[in-house]
């Protein structure tokens, strides 16, 4: 419960500063590369004990049940993919989202914070040998998908 | 039963919240004229108890009643305080208070990033659960004849 709110606080406050740093145009790129080294870190420690992943598809399933387990105390809700490398993760309460109101202006500052898990995600699939893009996606709070682009060349 | 309405001040006297349920006797006078006045009573009530008291006063004030309502008062050692209005027979009013601070307050307005400390709340969350709180509680609904 302590640790909780203190990760939840420390994200709104690097949310506002990241923004507030540059608030001539909503510039969310620092905050998603603070996601990324996060991620790409975080993944060295949390696969520690876990054996090579056969494929594409289980290392998106260790995303979507350990890695989201550690960071929001809960498995994404849906996982679907079209089998070309396009990933769709589903989360029906986004724990960044939960304690914002559902409305249209509240809407509008959804992106702030899901720009840092979108880099936390391509962070710890860059470690696992996957190179990507993700975005995300909020239409209604406190749900949030996040599309994953797994770029191959 | 019932509760009339909630104040919450923040410790410089701001009014950040206030909602009526059955409150049927109006002041005359706007929200804002109002939650002065009634700052202004509670701060005196305060530093009255505190001068007047015959041991070390722990809490200070907790509630008043008159003959219709009774009006209960809780400060969080932040300063934050919040003033329930209900009728005379309402019990653990306190208790209530205490909760909904731990489990309404500090849920869903102080880990709400979009909430600046020292404003009034906006988050209809925060109303809808509020709401919730109050009317599922006990003293909420039966009205004594």
């Amino acid at each position: 419960m302590c640790e909780d709110i203190v990760f939840d606080c420390l994200h709104a406050e690097i949310v506002n500063y990241c923004i507030a740093s540059n608030n001539k145009h909503v510039d969310l790129s620092t905050l998603e590369y603070i996601g990324f080294t996060t991620g790409y870190r975080l993944i060295e420690r949390l696969t520690r004990d876990a054996p090579r992943f056969k494929d594409e598809l289980e290392t998106m399933k260790f995303i979507c049940t350990d890695f989201w387990t550690l960071i929001y105390k809960k498995q994404v809700d849906n996982l679907r993919t079209n089998n070309h490398g396009t990933y769709v993760v589903q989360d029906k309460a986004f724990r960044f989202l939960t304690r914002i109101s559902t409305g249209s202006q509240q809407l509008e500052h959804a992106p702030k914070f899901v720009a840092f898990t979108c880099g936390l995600v391509r962070g710890a699939l860059s470690n696992l040998g996957i190179n990507s893009t993700v975005t995300a996606e909020v239409q209604s709070i406190p749900a949030c998908k996040f599309h994953i682009e797994v770029n191959r060349n | 039963m019932t509760v009339f309405n909630l104040y919450i001040f923040d410790k410089f006297g701001t009014l950040l919240y206030y909602t009526e349920w059955n409150r049927t006797k109006k002041s005359g006078m706007t929200k804002e004229e109002e939650a002065k006045l009634t700052y202004g009573m509670l701060y005196s009530i305060k530093s009255f108890v505190a001068k007047i008291s015959p041991h070390d006063p722990r809490e200070g004030f907790l509630y008043y009643k008159t003959n219709r309502y009774a009006l209960h008062y809780l400060e969080t050692p932040s300063g934050l305080k919040f003033v329930l209005n209900t009728d005379t027979a309402a019990l653990n009013v306190k208790e209530l208070l205490q909760l909904m601070y731990a489990k309404v307050w500090v849920e869903y307005v102080v880990r709400d990033p979009l909430w600046t400390p020292g404003t009034p709340v906006t988050s209809e969350l925060f109303q809808t659960k509020l709401d919730e709180f109050i009317k599922q509680s006990s003293i909420f609904g039966l009205r004594s004849i």
